[in-house]
């Protein structure tokens, strides 16, 4: 080194400055900010006077009394459960079959494979809403004209269905971007790796199996962390589809969240409890995945 | 200026003609119209104001052509912050008002109201020239709405009452043509004679704030029971109208005589399922969707809806929109000025917008005047039979006459909880019973919360 000269970690520091002060601002405030007041007595009235009184874990303890809360948060864990599932596994099977030398697919193929990861998710929760419309919807007419169904089926009026639905419409959306992932990833295993396998007498079972999974894990990792962050924090589907409903059975923690914010009568502290406690059961999960599934690969 | 056509002796026949033909003119004008031309409303508050922010959700063209008469009035600029409906209004609104961003005018669902009274979002309007004889023309259940601890808290942007809505033909094919039910027992002997529908009765019954309750509390009003008594006593106890009601609701389900889709379906989707022709009563929904299921370019059974009101004695329940003012304004004078022209009168002293609401959308006014004026029994008989329509309104009581927790601020939260409760009520899941035990205990829930 140089006189004069940074050393390694401060010239690292020192080039991550401008992109940590961006997290800081756009990330650590209003995180922080959220935290601040899920621990205050907080409405409209005093967000706007600026007299937030001291609430203490009051908001938590409210929460915790909230069956309406352990509800949201049940059905939340369905959501993540049964979506991250699907997109992990459609995504990488649809990466699989895209990804063999065997197939060919068009530029076009390839690029509305990727089309629902660019419609905005509020938009595919309203298509989604035409589809599954009881008397209107376009599944059912599909499913009636193939004589699948005798009668129209009410997608949105029974709890399961409903949740359902909202899984389709958000797996649907979401799946491309695994699929990316997936793809970018299987075109980085070295070719002679395969075919050493097959030289050992490896099926293809067994290669998928010992070879391919094994060196996804990586970035089979990084989809789940993501997948599961956004799949806790769905909002746009419900919005759109279910509203929550029937009655409360796809209330969700962001749609729990938003109601007692949002909406009359504006109990600001406890939405951002909620948030809070939200935001703590990504990070544990994120941190499990992290621990359990991630691991440097490394091509002998 | 009016001159006087007995001021001269020298008169000319001319002007004696005008002067006759305009004084019969006005005598056609509602009186109070014509009393109040030059009120308080065609008068030029102090100043030249910054642009005026109103905040509200879109219904068709309305705003465009209210706004643009008023800058053209006034010469005022309006900064017209339009939402898709209501759930991002709310948000924007609040939004705004904590940050501290000025909105002078805005509106409120009936049940956000309280709420924003409660927040001090909503500024009382008392004591703002012409106040008072807005006051004067308020209907009953408007007076009631508006007006709550001796304040009066805006000014109508629509009202409406919840009715039947039957198919005719289908009717009369069932062979009960011209005699729609009178009575609940008897809509039950006619849904099971029908015959001619698969479920002859569509409820609404989509999860909501007016949808799914309002439907059990207008039934049980109309049948001699109200949800919260006056010093906000819950009446679902045993043997309470409420219960029963609940119970025979589900008994329409049950006998399948209900069609189960009704759980999903608020007021335009039902609308719009009911001009599918596969059934023969609607109910209980507002009046102005009539002229949704007799419009002939969206609706397949156009001119085969009638209106029919409650059973019995008729009563019904309605509530009053409201436009309020808000504390975060600058220039009160001119959000007065602005407020009136969304939901009063305009400069040449017209219910201007209330007029076009009626005629164009058959909503109904919170001014008796217009309530009571030709032009809205003319724009209205496209739609329905007129008489029909007004009579309901007649037999209407305020909502919060049935349910006066509706003011309070834990009631959204009690709200959630009983659409949850009805639902599982209605599909079976749960007897009457056991959902008007679960809303006794949610109500204690609500509030703690």
């Amino acid at each position: 080194m140089r006189e004069g000269e940074l050393s390694k970690g401060r010239l690292a520091l020192l080039l991550n400055l401008p992109a940590l002060a961006g997290l800081l601002l756009i990330l650590a405030y209003p995180i922080a900010f959220a935290g601040y007041l899920s621990l205050h007595t907080v409405s409209i009235r005093q967000l706007r006077s600026g007299e937030l009184p001291f609430a203490g874990l009051a908001n938590f303890a409210r929460l915790s009394e909230d069956p309406l809360f352990w509800l949201a948060l049940r059905h939340t864990l369905v959501f993540v459960a049964a979506s991250v599932v699907l997109e992990m596994v459609i995504g990488l099977a649809i990466a699989l079959v895209i990804s063999d030398e065997r197939v060919w697919l068009s530029r076009l193929t390839r690029v509305l494979i990727l089309i629902p990861w660019a419609v905005p998710p509020v938009v595919n929760g309203l298509l989604w809403s035409f589809i599954v419309n009881a008397q209107f919807g376009y599944l059912n007419r599909a499913l009636y004209k193939l004589g699948l169904i005798s009668d129209y089926v009410n997608w949105l009026g029974h709890p399961w269905l409903a949740m359902a639905t909202v899984v389709a419409a958000y797996v649907w959306r979401t799946t491309p971007f695994n699929i990316l992932l997936y793809h970018a990833a299987l075109q980085g295993i070295p070719a002679q790796v395969y075919e050493a396998a097959a030289v050992d007498g490896a099926s293809p079972g067994q290669s998928l199996r010992l070879i391919t999974l094994p060196l996804l894990r990586p970035v089979v990792a990084v989809t789940l962390i993501l997948r599961t962050t956004f799949s806790f924090m769905v909002f746009d589907e419900i919005l759109a589809i279910t509203q929550g409903g029937p009655g409360n059975d796809t209330w969700v923690a962001a749609w729990y969240t938003y109601r007692r914010a949002f909406q009359p009568p504006f109990d600001i502290g406890l939405g951002a409890a909620s948030a809070w406690v939200l935001a703590v059961m990504v990070g544990l999960a994120a941190l499990v995945y992290v621990r359990l599934v991630y691991r440097r690969v490394e091509y002998a | 200026m009016r001159r006087s056509t007995h001021s001269s002796t020298s008169i000319a026949r001319r002007r004696f003609v005008q002067g006759s033909v305009a004084a019969a003119t006005l005598g056609m004008v509602p009186r109070s119209v014509a009393a109040q031309a030059a009120g308080p409303w065609a008068t030029r508050p102090a100043g030249n104001p910054p642009p005026l922010t109103f905040v509200v959700w879109q219904y068709g063209k309305i705003y465009d052509q209210i706004g643009k008469q008023f800058e053209q009035d006034w010469s005022v600029k309006l900064n017209q912050i339009i939402e898709p409906n209501v759930e991002p209004q709310v948000a924007k609104l609040t939004a705004m008002y904590a940050a501290g961003d000025p909105v002078d005018v805005s509106q409120a669902p009936v049940q956000y109201l309280s709420s924003y009274i409660d927040q001090g979002i909503a500024a009382p309007i008392d004591g703002l020239p012409g106040v008072e004889q807005y006051v004067k023309d308020f209907t009953p259940f408007t007076r009631a709405i508006a007006q709550r601890d001796g304040k009066t808290w805006g000014l109508p942007y629509f009202s409406t009452v919840w009715a039947f809505i039957y198919n005719d033909e289908l009717l009369t094919k069932a062979g009960f043509k011209g005699k729609p039910f009178s009575s609940y027992p008897e809509l039950i002997e006619q849904a099971k004679k029908d015959g001619v529908a698969k479920y002859p009765i569509l409820w609404i019954a989509g999860a909501g704030f007016e949808q799914l309750p309002g439907t059990w509390f207008n039934l049980t009003w109309n049948r001699g029971g109200v949800i919260f008594d006056k010093q906000l006593n819950l009446q679902l106890g045993a043997g309470s109208v409420a219960r029963e009601t609940l119970k025979w609701w589900q008994s329409t389900f049950k006998e399948e005589l209900a069609d189960p889709n009704s759980l999903n379906l608020r007021f335009i989707p039902a609308c719009k399922a009911f001009n599918a022709g596969q059934h023969v009563y609607l109910g209980t929904l507002h009046h102005y969707y009539i002229s949704l299921i007799n419009d002939q370019a969206q609706s397949p059974i156009a001119g085969k809806g009638r209106v029919l009101g409650l059973p019995g004695d008729g009563k019904t329940i309605g509530y009053t929109m409201l436009y309020f003012l808000t504390s975060a304004t600058k220039n009160r004078e001119w959000a007065w000025k602005l407020l009136q022209y969304l939901g009063g009168r305009t400069k040449n002293g017209e219910y201007t917008q209330a007029q076009r609401l009626a005629q164009d959308a058959m909503l109904a006014s919170g001014y008796t005047p217009v309530m009571e004026s030709e032009l809205l029994r003319r724009a209205w008989a496209k739609w329905a039979d007129v008489p029909t329509v007004l009579d309901v309104f007649r037999k209407a009581t305020n909502f919060a006459e049935v349910v006066p927790a509706v003011y309070q601020p834990w009631y959204p939260r009690w709200s959630d909880a009983i659409n949850v409760e009805l639902t599982a009520c209605l599909s079976g899941k749960i007897t009457a019973d056991q959902a008007c035990d679960n809303m006794i205990t949610a109500l204690a829930t609500a509030k703690r919360a």
